[in-house]
């Protein structure tokens, strides 16, 4: 899924004219910034927030929710599996490619355009949402892998998920963060090419991998590898030699920063 | 004729990418002084005494590997071609 920030004084009026464009693509998302707004009726006549729900949750034709505690990244994670694209509307810090609607200045650094809401060229803003890194996690990966024109003959789905590892013993200074660097290009090339090569195992149905790349806080996620196979054999092998070979061969880099000190990770292994 | 640096070498470098005037049916070798004439920092990081590339040192020629799919130093280059150079890789 293609996770888009849109901010500027014309953010809705952009999310509106791209989301129609986007739909002729795939199945769209939207997230908008209502701090004050709940959806109105449906807090007062069903909920049980007084009663010590969490979330309350109506089902008819359609759906609504009302909860509490739910951040951008949540949401962005929940819809991953199912959708193709997401346009979060009004969030100026979200940590997400962003496009700017009208005249406003930049609060990140990972704008990817910035246009005029009424007159932008749609197809041209459609590609550059295409060549942003797309938003995968365990989920929309496994997700991807059922999809599968072979999913009939699978009865294994095994997956490995890489995070960032505070302390390697009791008495290490905590790692905060590690900070990754990627040859774009081609290190997607090179876990593709792995992956195909790992698909023409016997039994072996789909492979997916992705690492994330740029800053990673400790305790997050880092990289995953899914294997759809016939049987739990080759799933296992399968995942394991796929982290080994990503991690042997896919040009990515790390830099460890702990409370003590920052390092290539390459210098110390 | 573009070099793509990453890690510590960028780092030693100062710049991710180097433009380096080297025209078309020069060798990989002379990529790699012209390089070096524009950083010669780095020369002492990834060289040997002999001149050589280090072991643990990678590139790669439009991401191939130079040494395993063309002639290695004596690799004639075409224009356009992308170079990189980067320490052991560590990801995951």
């Amino acid at each position: 899924m293609y996770a888009i920030s849109v901010v500027g004084p014309d953010s809705t009026a952009l999310v509106e004219r791209l989301v129609g464009r986007l739909a002729v693509e795939g199945r769209v998302a939207t997230v908008s910034n209502l701090p004050l707004a709940p959806a109105p009726g449906f807090e007062e006549s069903v909920t049980f927030g007084g009663e010590g729900a969490d979330v309350t949750y109506g089902l008819g034709d359609g759906w609504t929710a009302l909860g509490h505690e739910r951040t951008l990244g949540e949401v962005v994670d929940d819809c991953a599996p199912d959708y193709d694209y997401l346009l979060a509307d009004g969030f100026p810090d979200a940590r997400l490619p962003t496009v700017v609607a009208g005249d406003a200045p930049a609060t990140t650094d990972r704008v990817v355009a910035t246009v005029d809401a009424e007159t932008a060229d749609l197809d041209d803003l459609a590609a550059a949402v295409d060549a942003t890194e797309p938003h995968e996690t365990l989920a929309s990966l496994v997700a991807a892998v059922k999809r599968s024109p072979d999913a009939d003959r699978s009865g294994a789905i095994a997956t490995f998920t890489g995070r960032v590892r505070a302390k390697d013993a009791a008495d290490d200074a905590r790692t905060e963060l590690l900070e990754f660097e990627m040859y774009e290009g081609v290190a997607e090339e090179r876990m593709a090419t792995i992956s195909r090569e790992l698909e023409e195992r016997d039994g072996v149905l789909e492979v997916r991998m992705h690492h994330r790349s740029g800053v990673i806080p400790d305790g997050e996620d880092i990289v995953f590898v899914v294997v759809l196979a016939g049987h739990r054999g080759e799933a296992f092998r399968t995942v394991s030699d796929g982290i080994d070979r990503l991690k042997a061969e896919v040009p990515i880099f790390k830099k460890e920063v702990t409370t003590d000190e920052e390092f290539w990770v390459h210098d110390r292994s | 004729m573009r070099w793509k640096l990453f890690a510590n070498l960028a780092e030693t470098a100062g710049e991710r990418e180097v433009d380096v005037d080297v025209e078309a049916g020069a060798t990989f070798r002379d990529a790699l002084d012209a390089l070096f004439e524009t950083h010669p920092e780095l020369r002492e990081e990834v060289t040997d005494e002999e001149g050589n590339l280090r072991d643990h040192i990678r590139v790669l020629r439009n991401s191939q590997n130079p040494f395993v799919a063309d002639a290695g130093y004596e690799t004639t280059l075409e224009a356009g071609d992308e170079l990189a150079m980067f320490p052991p890789v560590s990801g995951g």
